[in-house]
């Protein structure tokens, strides 16, 4: 069943400058949300200036020609509303929860900082210092994420996914004013964004309004190409982390597609039959059946170029990692020699589809979720398209992408190997 | 701002003691069915920190009627997850689904929780991963941090004063006949509340609900339980430091933590008001100084506890080992200037919209919208909390922010200072500050 179109009204608009406006009304609650995609994220990188685009995303609350430093938030909170961001490998999104009538401020809050955002070698400093300190907490004193960093630059040799998002310390030092300014000059011009609203407001005033506020700003030049490459993986690779830690863990990565391919959705429902709920295959096997894992889970999310499925193991305190991999690597391969039961398909079309459902339940999520569509997939009806086209999969489309996905061959393992203390 | 109308709903108490919420919402074809049970981690005996929260874990490892796997099965099938958690005051057990399947959901939540079998394996099985989980644990900082905070913050021997999992030591005596007389005292209709959120009239959905629960028996009442003492000793004079050592840290988590309030305080609004103005919002004086101004922390904030009975008030942050004390001075010197002054007149003004300006996000999705009504039934605030809330945040004065902050000023006299990092780099940056105890990480697990 397709998601009822009648529930989202969505209406399109543009102006001459490039600038994408999706409006989504709801009038049930006060309040509204927007949302300001860039396309830009940590792919649009080059290494000594690694985590750039996330270090940008913090200087963007950091004043601007109208409303100075510390302005941005004083203000907006003051309107009964917040705000927040996020960087990705391939975009960033800002956005504003707020009291409906706070509408025009945040327009010209966020329109002025497009059009005017000042850059001051000392905000830029203390930034740098906060974002330095996100990534200790993030990865350097985190299991996950210090893992995460070691599969990007396990599985990915030459493509921006290499490195990670919240970058590299050593670059995080060395990224400069100079360079902020260029990174904001190319990246953050109207043809560069995608703003989506919902919530209590009206279209058409707040249409003219954004035509308003926004048409001074001009276009900018054609984004530089990003460097997409990567060779073929020949051979399964491997990294080993020593970290005092309680309990080994294995995270296992497989190029994947990127989000617009099809398979994309196939390996969706992979996900879901291999680690959504407590009956999903990985929990009954490595958690529940051999007792080896405290913790199993699949992550694999739409990328704009071919990204990675990931399996994340953490272990039991004791476990072997060589019996966990086993187990694991079993279970992939049983996706690959068997379809899967038409009542396991059932469940992982139901489970994705509800997600999808709840996930449209605030006005944060509507905006978000038709932004993303816009950004990753090329145009918010995808959403509408969504059910049909999950639940148009087959056994058979599963057991091929698996074969595709899972081979041995191109493969990446990184295991946390509990010492003492970490290498000097 | 005026104040925002809740949804069409309907509240009714059964003569069995179980209070029944239908409330109306349209928009997504959604159903969500939410029970709440007094069923929650004050609950746990002496020594047994930790129950609670097992037998809930427990509930869908097998009913009377099911394996495990087919408990699975009948919960997933539908594309639902069983959502299940154990706060303070209360256990809770939610499911939401397409509106169609809200027959099916109802009978799937009310077997888990009315029918679970507990078989003898599921038991041990279960508290093996339970004692992996709590070992496991340790390696977040934060995770840490938080176990320590409860247990000193209400005091080992207080209702509260232990995390939800509980304690290794308590886990590892956990047995098939606990669980048993856990569910069979505390799940019970007295004192629960079954809500309910669909695209229907609350008429309809009552209706709907109380044909299901025909169909179901509640357990046999257990042993009488004689009621928690929530009352708490006031804490001594002077602030102390428990550092928590975590090998290998290059980061510090610090919390400090003083008594707070209960959630049914009748001071609940200008709480709210002073806590969000010192440390709530992104504007807030310690994200201003510690965050915005110096650049010490990527996050930090101050929030207040509130449980049924008592609550805490709490400052919670992380920084690099270099710079450790410079943040617990700067946190303190702010907490303590506050503590007198209370928010600016633009601070409050701000602070007041802030908070009424997002109240309905709240209100959004169906669980949320179920908690919060449920909650205000349980914790007697009533719906005049939530449907009056914007006019009473809007109408908290500037003195009763005030006598607020200093009432409740996290670094007040009798604070604790918890650090969890490398013990050595932490006792010498906070030794000239107050008294430091080192503490194993193992002793929080």
């Amino acid at each position: 069943m397709p998601l009822d179109a009648r529930d989202f009204p969505v209406s399109e608009h543009s102006l001459p400058n490039g600038l994408q406006i999706r409006f989504l009304e709801d009038k049930s609650l006060p309040i509204a949300t927007l949302y300001s995609f860039f396309r830009v994220g940590s792919r649009n990188e080059r290494p000594g200036i690694t985590g750039i685009s996330h270090l940008f995303e913090h200087m963007m609350f950091n004043g601007s020609q109208k409303y100075g430093p510390k302005e941005f938030d004083r203000r907006l909170e003051a309107a009964g509303g917040s705000s927040n961001a996020y960087t990705s490998n391939d975009l960033t999104a800002y956005y504003e929860e707020f009291a409906s009538e706070a509408l025009p401020l945040v327009l010209d809050l966020e329109s002025d900082r497009m059009a005017s955002l000042t850059i001051d070698d000392a905000s830029l400093g203390r930034e740098r210092e906060v974002v330095k300190e996100e990534r200790r907490f993030r990865t350097d004193n985190d299991i996950d994420g210090m893992m995460d960093e070691a599969m990007s630059s396990l599985a990915f040799l030459a493509h921006p996914y290499r490195w990670p998002v919240v970058g590299w310390m050593t670059d995080l030092d060395l990224i400069s004013r100079q360079d902020c300014e260029r990174y904001f000059r190319t990246y953050y011009a109207p043809n560069n964004c995608t703003m989506v609203l919902a919530g209590d407001f009206d279209s058409a005033q707040a249409l003219e309004l954004i035509g308003k506020l926004y048409s001074r700003i001009p276009a900018g030049e054609p984004l530089p190409s990003v460097a997409t490459g990567e060779p073929p993986q020949k051979g399964e690779r491997r990294s080993l982390i020593h970290f005092p830690a309680q309990a080994p863990a294995i995270l296992v990565g497989f190029r994947g597609p990127g989000g617009r391919d099809p398979d994309s959705l196939v390996l969706d429902l992979v996900e879901a039959a291999l680690s959504h709920g407590e009956g999903a295959r990985l929990r009954r096997a490595l958690v529940y059946g051999e007792e080896l894992c405290v913790d199993a889970h699949v992550s694999f999310g739409w990328r704009m170029d071919p990204g990675l499925f990931e399996v994340s193991l953490k272990l039991n305190p004791g476990a072997a990692p060589a019996r966990a991999e086993h187990a694991l690597f079993a279970e992939l391969q049983r996706l690959c020699d068997q379809p899967l039961p038409a009542k396991e398909l059932s469940r992982a079309k139901n489970l994705v589809r509800a997600n999808l459902l709840r996930g449209l339940q605030t006005t944060n999520g509507r905006a978000h979720t038709l932004g993303q569509m816009e950004v990753m997939l090329g145009s918010w009806r995808a959403l509408l398209d969504l059910p049909d086209r999950y639940a148009a999969i087959t056994a058979e489309d599963l057991q091929r992408v698996a074969k595709a996905t899972f081979d041995a061959r191109r493969r990446n393992v990184v295991t946390l190997v509990p010492s003492e203390e970490s290498p000097s | 701002m005026s104040d925002v109308a809740l949804p069409r709903l309907a509240i009714e108490k059964e003569p069995s003691g179980l209070t029944l919420v239908a409330i109306e919402k349209r928009g997504l074809p959604l159903f969500h069915v939410r029970l709440s049970l007094p069923a929650g981690a004050s609950q746990d005996p002496r020594g047994k920190a930790g129950l609670a929260q097992f037998t809930v874990e427990l509930l869908r490892r097998g009913t009377r009627r099911r394996p495990a796997a087919d408990v699975d099965e009948l919960i997933e099938g539908m594309g639902a997850q069983l959502g299940a958690e154990v706060a303070m005051d209360e256990a809770a057990l939610g499911i939401t689904v397409p509106a169609e399947l809200a027959q099916p959901a109802l009978d799937a939540l009310f077997e888990v929780a009315l029918e679970p079998s507990f078989p003898d394996d599921e038991v041990l099985s279960a508290r093996r991963r339970a004692l992996a989980s709590l070992q496991s644990d340790l390696d977040e900082p934060s995770s840490v941090a938080g176990r320590a905070l409860v247990t000193l913050g209400y005091g080992p021997t207080h209702p509260y004063g232990h995390p939800a999992h509980g304690f290794k030591r308590d886990v590892e005596t956990f047995g098939r006949e606990d669980v048993l007389a856990f569910h069979a005292t505390r799940y019970q209709q007295s004192g629960a509340v079954l809500a309910v959120v669909g695209p229907e009239e609350p008429a309809a959905l009552l209706a709907l609900v109380r044909d299901r629960l025909r169909a179901w028996s509640w357990p046999s009442p257990g042993a009488h339980e004689s009621p928690r003492d929530f009352a708490s000793l006031p804490p001594p004079p002077g602030m102390r430091a428990l550092v928590v050592h975590k090998p290998d840290s290059t980061q510090a988590q610090v919390r400090i933590v003083s008594p707070g309030l209960a959630k049914s305080t009748p001071r609940y609004a200008e709480a709210v008001v002073a806590n969000t103005a010192l440390g709530g919002g992104f504007t807030s004086v310690l994200v201003d100084a510690i965050r915005v101004d110096r650049g010490l922390s990527y996050s930090v904030g101050t929030r207040l506890l509130m449980n049924r009975h008592a609550g805490l008030s709490i400052f919670s942050s992380f920084t690099k080992n270099a710079t450790l004390r410079e943040l617990v001075d700067v946190a303190l010197e702010k907490m303590h200037g506050y503590a007198t002054t209370g928010p600016s007149e633009e601070a409050l003004d701000k602070t007041r919209r802030y908070l009424a300006g997002l109240f309905p996000l709240g209100l959004e999705s169906h669980e949320a919208l179920a908690e919060q009504i449920v909650d205000a039934l349980l914790d007697g605030t009533g719906l005049d909390h939530l449907a009056k809330y914007r006019s009473r945040i809007l109408a908290v004065t500037a003195d009763a922010a005030r006598r607020a902050a200093g009432d409740l000023s996290p670094a007040r006299d009798g604070a604790q200072l918890i650090v969890v990092g490398d013990a050595e780099v932490a006792t010498k940056a906070l030794g000239s500050i107050c008294p430091v105890e080192v503490r194993l990480l193992e002793d929080f697990g």
